[in-house]
């Protein structure tokens, strides 16, 4: 096919090539960006807490006024939990993964050290968490019953015999790998801990911003927590969870109705709602991508077919010349590669440069390069996909038009 | 009515300019019917889009009805185009969205007449072709001649001082032709001046003159012969 | 004549029917995701008490000095977003400002009187008797507590109406007393329906949240060791003591403090006096570094605390860049549309129609376009709304109505972008010379 026929032709509608490049070079742009932030947030909301989500389910406790008795209370609790048929184990704590709230720390390797090796989630934990949670033990040891200590509040400082870390952290802070013996410092106490025990994974609470800079690092210490409010976090065996968790709060109520359940849902629930803009943004940048697809499609087909209206007449003096119909297609498909390559070219620089500042405006990540093409792939094929229906129809032109008049 | 004296058309390109029309002088007074023949290229064409306010010229005076126009602007060619010419179009260029009567109303609309005094030109003019029965007919529903009929009660309604026709029977049968030719004669006979250009002699004589340009210039000014000649040609 | 170009136009219209629908289509579908995100984003950044935005401030004092640059809750210019109580106590003790208020997010758990309900929890802000007056709350029955009742670590509550509804049946409950944490406290009066968006006086904590259910004096709230429920934060100094003493005394920040300015020289002597306290500290030995403070006001403080979250402003974004694209394609289809018609406004020229008339008339019909576009848009909107409201959390949604202003900026949206879009196709309209159709096809 040549070339310089269809560039002349195109120069009589200079401004309908244009309107449909720029058309497709603004449609990249955007799908490219939206299409990189919709991978990330799907890949981030898929990112494994580290529990045993499908059975894991938290109760918000909360008692009435301030018990002297707090610590005897949350021992009864946590007795009739794990009494109940269907419960592998439970404990009690500040909080959970998932949970989008909790409590932050700075772990350090000296004493003395203005800013800390790393930002670590606190989370108070007994010998039942990691059986409670699902956690995988993959260095060390458990805590023990004794280890145990009540902790009357975040600004009780009693210093932990012990912790357990996560392992992201135990590599950030020894890369050797003997994290289990060492001891670390803790920002607000600046005291040391040994590592007793290193587990595989556990995600910090927040999922969102700045949590995620930190995700997989967590700190636990082996305390009750004893204040008005906590949660309990109970693992049922498999099938059981949804019957357990009504039998749970019924149970609590039984113990004591000198309290207040704020929320008893599953870790599946919390990571719906954890994620739920993340999921609504993807939701909204697809539906925002199909459209502008089918805009530009249906934008391409709408200008094609009335260039193939005004040229009928070249047409059919083409066809009578002795153009196949296959060559009439051709001359269509030709000239929007044309159109849409030069879109696609401007749309991949104009992708990048968005991506730029987007990185600078929004704290983005850049954009590779391979969505950028991707992208400009995708708008080609839809422009030659656009362009075939047009196309077909010139294709139709009987070349006895050429013989007519008008 | 019309007169142009020493006029001249120059198309200028990047390489040449050449001459449409050339120390270009014709004068057609009131009530005459002229008919502007030449062959192909010759500028008959652009004697008409001159006449008709419809293109500029290089040099030379035109008087239209006792104004000079040259120097107007696009407005006040526009006004004059739509009070003192009508024109009827060899492609009868009726505007197929808009049914007979719509399309009758076109200019009457820019001239700025209120409803009844539009109502009342546009039953006029249909009956004067005699296609009132037809008002609400769409372009496609009706004949070429039919059309043609609609083209010309459109360039009457706003009552012309000046009807330009361009190859009126062009794209008719003969029988339909000379319906058209019936038609303009008999407005020519009512008092109408009327001009029109043609390549075809035949037609030609059936007006009370004819111009006859080559080369962009009128180059015979002799009486046409007479309307028994005519006659006799189209029995 | 309008009406003569809006005939010509609909029935012009209606003749392309395929590419009016399309046209209509586009704009449609680009008024509706821009008109859904600008909503949504107009919730967000509105302001929320625009009678006295601009004499409320807010204050910064850097409490952790140079060496927590980075930490969390720092901002940018390394401030504090939030205050210890040490200073909060401080400026409040000071009296400095026409009104002012140290303030907290806390909670308890109410017993209702009856015994057969179980308790429930309810949010507490603890703050002084000058935060009705300052945000002027308006008062449903009663009236806040005093300054006197500050003084006196009243045992004194404000109610929401949603939460005298909910346990008086909403009933006058003023003088009744309400059971917080097993301690009994009198109603001084219920506040009628107050919800500011953004909660701009403490964005720190659920910026697009509810109102808190219950209101109750700072220095009670203090005497009875009530936690704060919002954001703490200590990492920018070591703690002094265990317990809640320990967190008083320390440099943990969990306060918001207001100050009301009225005039251009309060502001100007209020800045000086903070730097002023500042510098006391410094002197005093607390601080070790030079005064660095701020006080800014609503509007200052909702920007510099990104009430509006980046993704709204993405999507803003996203939306106008798509409308863009639904332009532009509207745009070629017009011109597409309006070039098929040549053959007609040469006609139209040739019949002494002037330039100004097929202008007149290509931008009706482009309006038209437009109209229906906005209509279908407005359509699309209140569906997208809907569907936010399905997909975000509950903050988002909150925010998320349709108000007549809206309505009226996209439709205004919707005929001025199109007439634009259609300004050029129409511009080509007029430059149509009546001679063309002279000449023999």
């Amino acid at each position: 096919m040549e070339i310089r026929p269809i560039l002349s032709a195109m120069s009589r509608n200079k401004v309908g090539a244009i309107l449909i490049a720029v058309q497709i070079a603004i449609t990249l742009a955007i799908l490219c960006n939206a299409l990189f932030i919709i991978e990330q947030r799907v890949a981030s909301s898929k990112r494994p807490s580290g529990a045993d989500e499908a059975n894991v389910f938290v109760i918000g406790n909360q008692w009435v006024g301030n018990p002297p008795d707090l610590s005897a209370r949350l021992q009864g609790d946590l007795a009739a939990l794990r009494a109940l048929p269907g419960v592998v184990d439970a404990y009690a704590s500040n909080s959970f993964p998932l949970n989008d709230g909790g409590s932050t720390t700075g772990v350090s390797l000296n004493p003395d050290q203005e800013t800390p090796t790393a930002l670590a989630a606190l989370y108070f934990a007994d010998e039942h968490t990691l059986e409670g949670l699902g956690l995988k033990l993959i260095a060390g040891r458990n805590f023990t019953s004794g280890e145990i200590a009540d902790k009357a509040g975040y600004t009780d400082f009693i210093q932990p015999p012990g912790l357990i870390i996560t392992r992201v952290l135990a590599e950030k802070l020894f890369p050797n790998g003997n994290a289990v013996g060492q001891s670390i410092y803790d920002e607000a106490r600046r005291q040391k801990s040994p590592i007793i025990g290193v587990i595989d994974r556990m995600q910090v609470p927040w999922v969102q911003g700045w949590g995620s800079n930190f995700f997989d690092n967590s700190v636990l210490e082996p305390f009750h927590l004893v204040v008005p409010r906590y949660y309990y976090i109970v693992r049922a065996k498999p099938g059981q969870l949804v019957p357990l968790m009504q039998a749970a709060q019924k149970k609590l109520f039984d113990v004591s109705r000198s309290r207040v359940i704020r929320k008893t849902e599953t870790l599946v629930s919390a990571r719906d709602e954890a994620y739920k803009d993340d999921r609504g943004l993807v939701v909204i940048l697809t539906v925002v991508c199909v459209a502008l697809l089918a805009v530009t499609a249906f934008g391409i087909v709408g200008l094609t077919s009335y260039w193939v209206a005004q040229r009928r007449r070249h047409i059919g003096i083409r066809r009578a010349l002795g153009a196949t119909r296959n060559a009439v297609i051709q001359y269509f498909q030709t000239e929007n590669l044309l159109i849409a390559g030069a879109g696609a070219a401007i749309g991949v620089v104009l992708a990048v440069a968005l991506n730029l500042w987007m990185v600078t405006a929004f704290e983005m990540q850049r954009l590779r390069t391979g969505y950028a093409l991707i992208g400009a792939g995708a708008v080609l094929l839809l422009g030659q996909a656009a362009v075939l229906w047009p196309a077909l129809r010139a294709a139709s032109i009987p070349p006895a038009l050429a013989t007519r008049a008008v | 009515m019309l007169k142009m004296t020493h006029l001249s058309k120059a198309y200028r390109t990047e390489v040449v300019e050449t001459f449409a029309l050339r120390d270009f002088s014709i004068h057609v007074r009131e009530g005459e019917f002229v008919a502007v023949t030449g062959p192909s290229g010759s500028g008959k064409t652009t004697f008409l889009s001159i006449a008709g306010l419809l293109e500029e010229f290089s040099g030379g005076e035109y008087q239209l009805d006792g104004a000079n126009v040259r120097g107007l602007n696009d407005n006040q060619r526009s006004r004059l185009r739509n009070e003192k010419i009508g024109f009827i179009f060899q492609a009868f260029n009726l505007i197929p969205d808009l049914n007979v009567q719509d399309n009758v109303d076109v200019p009457l609309r820019y001239r700025g007449f209120n409803a009844a005094e539009r109502r009342r030109r546009i039953q006029e003019s249909l009956g004067r072709v005699g296609l009132s029965a037809r008002a609400r007919h769409y372009p496609a529903e009706l004949s070429g001649g039919q059309q043609q009929r609609v083209a010309i009660a459109r360039a009457l309604a706003g009552s012309p001082r000046l009807l330009l026709a361009d190859e009126p029977t062009g794209n008719l049968d003969t029988q339909m032709a000379r319906g058209v030719l019936d038609l303009l004669e008999e407005l020519h006979r009512d008092g109408a001046t009327i001009v029109m250009v043609t390549h075809d002699p035949e037609l030609a004589v059936r007006a009370q003159r004819e111009v006859h340009i080559v080369d962009g210039q009128v180059v015979d000014l002799a009486p046409p012969p007479r309307l028994v000649t005519a006659a006799n040609a189209h029995p | 004549m309008f009406y003569y170009y809006l005939g010509l136009a609909l029935r012009s219209l209606k003749r392309n029917l395929v590419l009016t629908v399309l046209m209509i289509a586009a704009i449609g579908v680009g008024i509706g995701a821009s008109m859904t995100m600008l909503t949504m984003f107009r919730a967000m950044d509105h302001d929320p008490i625009p009678q006295k935005s601009r004499q409320l401030f807010t204050v910064q004092v850097d409490n952790w000095g140079p060496k927590a640059k980075g930490k969390i809750f720092n901002d940018k210019e390394n401030l504090q977003t939030q205050l210890s109580y040490i200073d909060a106590l401080g400026l409040m003790n000071a009296h400095a400002a026409h009104r002012q208020s140290a303030m907290y997010v806390t909670g308890a758990a109410l017993t209702p009187s009856n015994p057969d309900l179980l308790p429930f929890q309810v949010q507490i802000r603890a703050t002084y008797a000058d935060f009705f007056g300052m945000f002027g709350t308006p008062f449903l029955m009663g009236a806040p507590w005093t300054a006197a009742d500050d003084a006196a670590h009243a045992d004194v509550v404000v109610l929401s109406r949603e939460l005298n509804d909910k346990i008086f049946g909403g009933a006058n409950s003023v003088g009744r007393t309400v059971n917080l944490d097993n301690h009994e406290y009198r109603v001084a009066g219920i506040m009628d329906r107050w919800e500011p968006i953004p909660k701009f006086y403490d964005l720190n904590n659920d910026t697009f949240g509810k109102s808190e259910d219950v209101f109750l004096p700072f220095t009670r709230a203090i005497d009875g060791q009530m936690v704060t429920w919002g954001n703490n934060n200590c990492s920018g100094a070591a703690l002094p003591g265990s317990g809640f003493e320990g967190r008083l005394r320390s440099d943990c920040i969990w306060l918001q403090f207001w100050a009301e300015l009225p005039t251009a020289a309060d502001v100007e002597r209020y800045r000086f006096f903070v730097n002023n306290y500042a510098a006391d500290q410094q002197r005093s030995g607390r601080f070790t570094w030079p005064p660095h403070t701020k006080i800014r006001d609503v509007r200052e403080w909702l920007v510099h605390e990104h009430a509006v979250s980046d993704e709204v402003r993405i999507l803003v974004m996203v939306s106008f860049s798509f409308l863009l694209v639904c332009l532009l394609n509207a745009m070629g289809l017009m011109l597409a549309k309006i070039m098929g018609r040549a053959g007609d406004i040469g006609v139209r020229r040739a019949l002494g129609a002037s330039r100004r008339a097929i202008f007149g008339q290509c931008l009706i019909e482009a309006g038209v376009i437009g109209f229906a576009g906005g209509l279908l848009g407005l359509l699309l909107t209140a569906l997208g709304l809907m569907g936010l409201r399905a997909l975000l959390s509950e903050q988002v949604s909150r925010v998320t109505h349709f108000s007549a202003t809206d309505i009226a900026i996209g439709v205004t949206l919707a005929v001025v972008a199109t007439t634009l879009a259609g300004l050029y196709p129409t511009w080509r309209a007029a430059q149509v010379q009546p001679a063309w159709q002279l000449k023999a096809q």
